[in-house]
This record gives C-alpha cells, structure tokens and sequence, in this order.
C-alpha cells in the first residue's frame, strides 16, 4: 500500500513560522492535498519542508504519503495523495479527518482542466465534505511556464464561484521556485484558526 | 489573455433511451452525461481522415501521450501531418501524398524511448523519427507488360506516331488482362488529344514503372511482446500481397499472397514467436495469415464488407458494412450478431486496464456513439454529426480518452469518467442478435445419399425432364384457355359485344333465388340477347328456363331474378349454367356456372 514517510524537525521550515505565527499549541492540523497527477503536489510538500529534509528529486506518488512536522507545540501531518487516476477514489477516506483541503491544479493542462473540475465536484459532492465547512485552497500550479492559464481562467474553467458553502481562495505558485505559495499558506492558517 | 480551453458542448445531447427515463427518472446510470468529459473541442480543426490515419502515442518519452493524425485535409494537396500535444498542434508537416495508414512503432531500444511514426502513402512508407523524415521504404515495383514496354520504347525511337501508339495502348488495354497497364499509360489514355504531346515529351525518357498502392499498415511485435518492444509494419497491397517488414533494415521479412485486395488488418502475436494477421479483404471474407505460412487461409465469410475488425479475447468482433455488429471465433464461427439502427462509420476497440474492461465504440452514419462490452450496449451518446474517425486511449495524462473527427472537421476530445458504470447495460436495449443455434439434423440415410449421388450425376437430363414437363403444363393450360375463349365458356365475352355477367345464389334451400346481373361494357347497345339456364332436371325445377333481353342500355346493370326448385333431398348439388345468347346464333355470348349450395329445407324438416 502506501510508502509512509515521516520527518519530525525542529528546524524552523514555512510551516513552523505559520504555527508559531497562529498562535495555536498542542494542536493538530490534517491538511489534504489533491489534484490530478503530474499537478505539482509533492513538489509543492517538498518546498514546504525544511531544507534538510527536502528531496533532490520528486518521483509520482504512489498510493499517499504522510509529512508530519511538529512545529513548536503544534503538528501539521499533510496528506500528500497520489493523482493517478486508479489512486483517485482513496482520496475520499480523508475527507472526513481534513481540517482543510489543498487542490492542486496544473495550470498549463487545458485538456484536463474539465476532468479537474469532475473530480473538484467528486470532492464536494462527498458527504463528508458536503455537510460541514471545509476551506479550500486551489493552487493553479506551474505558473512559470508560458503557456499557463492564469488564476482567474483557471477559477471561470473550474466554476468556482460555483462553491457556497465553503471558504475557498486560489493563487497562482511555482512550486519549484515557491512563489505564491506563502500567500496560499497563510490564507489556509487564517481560515484554520477559526475552526480549530 | 489565455483562450477559453473548456467549452461546454451545447450542441451535443445526451439521450437516454425512453423506456430508461420512464422506468428510473432518479437515476440514470447510463446517461452520457455521467460518463463521458467533454474535455475539449475544436470545431473549426479542420481535419478529414479515419481512423487508421490516427494514432496515440507517447512521442517525446515525457510521459505524455500525443494525437497523431495524418490529414487528407480539405482542399487537394493539402496532405497533413498532425501532432498534438494537449490542446496545441505540436507539429504540422507536409505530407508528399494521401495518407493510407498511420502507425507508430518503435525501431530501436535507445533510451529515451521515442517511437516511430510510419505513414503509408502511396507505394511509399515514410517513417518519421522525433518528428523528422528518417526513412522512406518503397514497395518493390511490379512487372510491367512487355508488349507496354516495347510500344513504348518505339513511340520513343518516334517509330510510332503519338496517336496510334495510344491507339495501340488502348487495344492493348482492351485485350490483355494478365498484366494491367502502367499508371503512365493509363494517364496517357486520359489525356485529350492536345495534351498528349505535352504529357508523352515530359515522360518518355524516365524507366516505365508499374507501381502497386499501400492500402492498409500495421505493425507486429518482433521479438517479444511488451509495450515498448521494437516492431515490424505489416503492409497490405493492391496487389494483393502482404508484407512484414524488418523495423532495422526496412527489408521484406515476409510476403503472402492473397486472394483479393486487403482492406483491413488485424495483427497479434511476435513475429518471432507466433503470429496471426486478420486480412479483411474486397471480396467481403476474412483471410487469416499465420507465421511461418506463406498461404492465407480463409476465416470468415461476412456475406458483406468489414468496417472494422477487433478481437477480444478468443472471439473476433467484425462490424460491417450491413449494419451488423458480429462476433465469431478464431474459427470463423459466427456467436452472435446484432443488427444495429444505422451503418456503421468507423469502430474502435476499447480496453480500461485499470477495470479490467474490454469493449468496442461504434460510430454510427446516425451520429451515434454506441459502446458496447461483448453484445451488451452500456452507453449511448449522440452527436450533431456522424464521426469519420475515433481513437480510444491514453492522451496526455488521461487514459480512457476518446478522441473523435467528425464529418465537418470537428475535434473532439471526450474523456471516461471515473464513475462511469460500464456494469450496466441500457435498459430498454432489445438484444435483437441472431443467435445460429444448432440445428437437430437427423443422420443422412443411405437412401438420401444414393438419391444425392444419382441427382449430381444426371442433373442434366433431371433438368431436361423437369423443364419439359413444365413446358407441357404451360401449353396445357393455353390449350384449355383457348378452348373457353373459343366456346364463349368465360363469364367475359370477347366478341364485339362486350357484356359482364355475374350470378348469385339466395336462399336456404329447398327454393332458391338466383339473382344475374348483365352489364353492357360497351359503347353501342345490344338488342335480342337471351338468358338460359341449363340445369339438372331431375335434381332442380325451375319457375323460368329462360329470360329475354330485347334492349341493353350500355354501363347499366341490369338484374334479373329466377326461382329455383330443390327437388332432391339426398343434399345432392350440381352446378347450374347461365347462358347468354343473342338472336338465333347457336354459340353462346358468354357462359358462368353457378355452384349451388347444399339444400337445408330437409334439414329443417
């Protein structure tokens, strides 16, 4: 099944600087991060982790994996689910436990943008996301290449304004560079604080 | 700005059959709408081709799958070659002729692995490697008439003037079937008369070729059977031939010879190993080519022609052009059969790995799109218009793509939905397949076999017999009617007076009313005509025997009325006859016979 990694540091990483910056102890934090494969997920957990523990390369996930970092007295455990289409329906079993969902989306697939959008629907149409507030954040992803649809085509493609219940956000990352991706974290910890 | 990527497919509805939506308006499995992504879609694309000038494949080695497609495009030589990545044209290239075939291939085991594309036009197979020319293979070139040759060869020494030599080349044509002309000398056939010059200058000092055409292309494994093993292509010629071809070398591995022109082709196994090609040719059968033989064996007769041919599993799929769909063993044994609502256009096999299933897509002339797993139809889609050609597949990142053409140029691109519910089969879907069941045949016995043998060895005098008899029973019959013509027996005179007559029994019995109704066709009215009854004395009495008409008024039906007698009471019947006469001449106008019914007045009695 699935290659269960775990790193615990106490190098203060993007994570550890939010925790802090939140203000919340001894507190956990299940954050879900979906999208279709090849999306740019791991490679987003892997810029979000501390230097030391980065990897050189980012292999497709098989399965999930697990980050863990205990930041301080507060521990983020991320679900990093893998996007290939046959892994897809295991994302549901964790919808339940996810404080927050984390959608990854590849900005420069315009011929699956569509099938994002099914899966995107998939999620809210779950009953254990459908029947409670869960923020979502949507990172239109490889921003950097030029043939990359910007955030706002991507939310008109998406429907976005389509969801109600749930607060959502998107912004645009590279998730090599890590641009935008602070902006991203930091509305997910405002919305989390409310809830937790 | 980024152009709008995902548009909504408004022209295209999804229907679900009546009965479906009548029997479960909540949930609709099988709707179109929970099955397939419309991904995206360029209706001004611009591409005309088929289905065998279509592939995917993963080009570069990236993980990404392209559409590959050779274009016939729409105006003459405007032949394309396709690539797209995604939603963008990768790459277009000119093509030098009309594309046949498409296929990719990979030719060696360099890493990275980027496959082949081999595009059969022509005589020619041009293959391209990371989107550039690489090879180009010619069909060896076919033996030319040598009586051709040598008009030609004097038209050259101008020892034969321009028109006779093409009068020549005409009779020639006319004659000798054994070899056919070149495509020069047909070319030459065609022209008029001022263009001949022109046309026999600019050619007479190039060698005479005779040429055949690539008709279809596919490809076989070499050595083993993975995914990314090296391939052979596998050419079908109209010249009835098949080739296989060595991947490396580009030299002719194999060459069968077949009995019509091939089609289609359908290929698995390792050439190395074992090997089957499924040859559907002109002639509407099926031929089968097996390694190691050099003969093609006849598999199945489809009694019309193959659209396309898919096996599955032992059992070989064939969709033809009688708006069937069929499925018949590696034998050649018909299964089944399902007559489908239109005819079908192109056809597809489908496999999801991932669930295990295996099917085939049907377009339909209609504009359907019909998946059928075995003979059960699991989904419907419509479209605005038919599709001329489809590929199911891995494009991009997706598995499970269908990318369609259609009619107008239109692409589409539609993708399998996760959830979609390939169980289930539309309710309401008649299975109207024609299941041969075995016929309980009793053992021939030796009667019938000795009866079989005289019949095979004398049908030609069985025949004689018959046709003399039957001869006979045709002059009979001309005889006799002659015969009632002539005794004036019809109820239809044909004399000059043209009079209709008809009777009718009324009553029960003992008395009985016959009712006869004269009518004057003609134009001219008849005087001095004359009803007699002739009947059976001893059975019959009758009040009147006969029955003057001094005037017939023309197209007026006049009715006359006797009372008849039933004087036997053993139920005994006998016909009575109505006679017309006129004047005092002996032979009757017209005669009709009156069937009496049985007396019931002694029943009752």
């Amino acid at each position: 099944m699935a290659g269960l990694e775990r790193s615990r540091s106490t190098r203060p990483g993007l994570l550890n600087r939010l925790a802090t910056f939140l203000g919340i102890k001894k507190k956990e934090a299940q954050i879900l991060f979906v999208g279709l494969d090849n999306s740019g997920k791991s490679t987003l957990i892997n810029f979000l982790k501390p230097d030391s523990y980065k990897r050189q390369e980012v292999v497709p996930t098989i399965g999930y994996s697990v980050e863990q970092f205990t930041a301080g007295r507060i521990s983020f455990t991320v679900f990093d689910m893998s996007g290939q289409g046959k892994s897809r329906p295991l994302w549901e079993h964790y919808y339940r436990d996810a404080h927050a969902v984390v959608f990854v989306l590849d900005s420069t697939d315009r011929l699956r943008m569509e099938v994002a959008r099914e899966e995107l629907n998939n999620l809210l149409l779950h009953a254990d996301v459908s029947t409670r507030k869960v923020p979502i954040l949507f990172l239109a992803n490889k921003m950097d290449c030029k043939d990359a649809l910007g955030p706002i085509q991507v939310s008109v493609d998406m429907c976005l304004h389509e969801i109600n219940l749930h607060s959502w956000h998107i912004c645009a990352t590279n998730a090599v560079t890590g641009e935008g991706v602070e902006e991203g974290i930091l509305w997910l910890t405002e919305q989390i604080k409310h809830r937790l | 700005m980024a152009t709008p990527v995902v548009s909504t497919d408004l022209q295209d509805s999804f229907t679900a059959t009546s009965e479906q939506v009548e029997n479960s308006p909540s949930k609709n499995i099988t709707d179109a709408s929970d099955f397939w992504i419309n991904a995206y879609q360029d209706p001004v694309a611009g591409i005309k081709t088929s289905s065998s000038c279509m592939a995917l494949e993963d080009l570069n080695g990236d993980g990404e799958n392209k559409l590959i497609i050779a274009d016939v495009g729409t105006t003459p030589f405007d032949m394309r070659l396709k690539v797209y990545k995604g939603t963008s044209l990768l790459a277009n290239m000119q093509l030098i002729n009309l594309p046949s075939g498409l296929c990719t291939f990979f030719v060696d085991t360099n890493e990275p692995m980027t496959p082949a594309i081999a595009v059969a036009s022509g005589p020619y197979v041009y293959v391209y490697k990371n989107l550039r020319p690489y090879f180009k293979f010619t069909l060896p070139s076919l033996d030319i008439n040598p009586t051709e040759a040598q008009y030609w060869k004097q038209a050259k020494e101008e020892k034969l003037e321009l028109l006779s030599f093409r009068e020549m080349l005409e009779e020639l044509q006319a004659t000798d079937t054994e070899i056919p002309l070149t495509s020069r000398s047909l070319k030459l056939l065609q022209c008029l008369p001022e263009e001949l010059e022109v046309f026999f200058n600019m050619y007479k000092h190039s060698p005479l070729k005779r040429q055949t055409v690539i008709t279809c292309i596919d490809t076989i494994k070499k050595t083993h059977n993975e995914e990314k093993a090296i391939s052979c292509i596998v050419i079908g010629s109209e010249h009835r031939e098949i080739f296989i071809l060595d991947p490396e070398a580009f030299t002719a591995l194999a060459r069968v010879y077949l009995p019509s022109v091939p089609v289609l082709l359908y290929t698995t196994g390792v050439y190395e190993v074992d090997y089957k090609v499924y040859v559907s040719c002109r002639d509407g059968n099926i031929y089968l080519v097996k390694g190691g033989s050099k003969i093609a064996k006849i598999c199945i007769q489809t009694g019309s022609h193959a659209v396309g041919i898919e096996k599955q599993g032992k059992n070989i799929l064939v969709g033809a052009m009688d708006d069937s769909l069929s499925c018949y063993t590696s034998r050649g044994k018909k299964l089944w059969t399902i007559q489908l609502p239109s005819s079908i256009t192109t056809m597809e096999a489908i496999e999801i790995k991932s669930k295990g299933i295996k099917g085939v897509i049907l377009g339909l002339k209609s504009g359907e799109i019909r998946l059928y797993r075995d003979k059960l139809l699991v989904n419907k889609l419509m479209l605005p218009e038919f599709a001329i050609g489809m590929k199911f597949g891995r494009f991009g990142r997706e598995d499970s793509t269908l990318v369609l053409i259609t009619g107008s140029g239109k692409l589409s691109i539609k993708m399998l939905k996760r959830t979609a519910n390939l169980e289930t089969r539309i309710v309401g879907d008649t299975l109207k397949s024609i299941t041969p069941g075995k016929l309980n045949l009793p053992k021939k016995t030796k009667l019938y076999t000795e009866q079989a043998i005289r019949e095979r060895e004398n049908s030609i005098p069985i025949f004689q017999t018959f046709h003399r008899d039957l001869e006979l029973i045709k002059l009979y019959i001309t005889r006799e009617y002659a015969k009632a013509i002539g005794s004036r027996l019809a109820p239809i005179s044909v004399t000059t007076e043209n009079i209709k007559l008809s009777a009718q029994v009324q009553g029960l019995g003992p008395g009985f009313k016959l009712s006869v109704s004269v009518q004057n066709a003609s134009n001219i009215a008849v005087t001095g005509l004359l009803i007699t009854f002739i009947y059976n004395p001893t059975i019959y009495g009758m009040t009147i025997n006969a029955i003057p008409i001094p005037f017939l008024v023309p197209s007026i039906n006049y009715t006359y009325e006797a009372t008849v007698e039933c004087l036997s009471d053993t139920g005994v019947t006998e016909a009575i006859r109505v006679v017309i006469t006129k004047d005092s001449v002996s032979i009757p106008l017209l005669t009709a016979l009156i069937t009496m019914p049985v007396s019931l007045g002694m029943l009752i009695v």
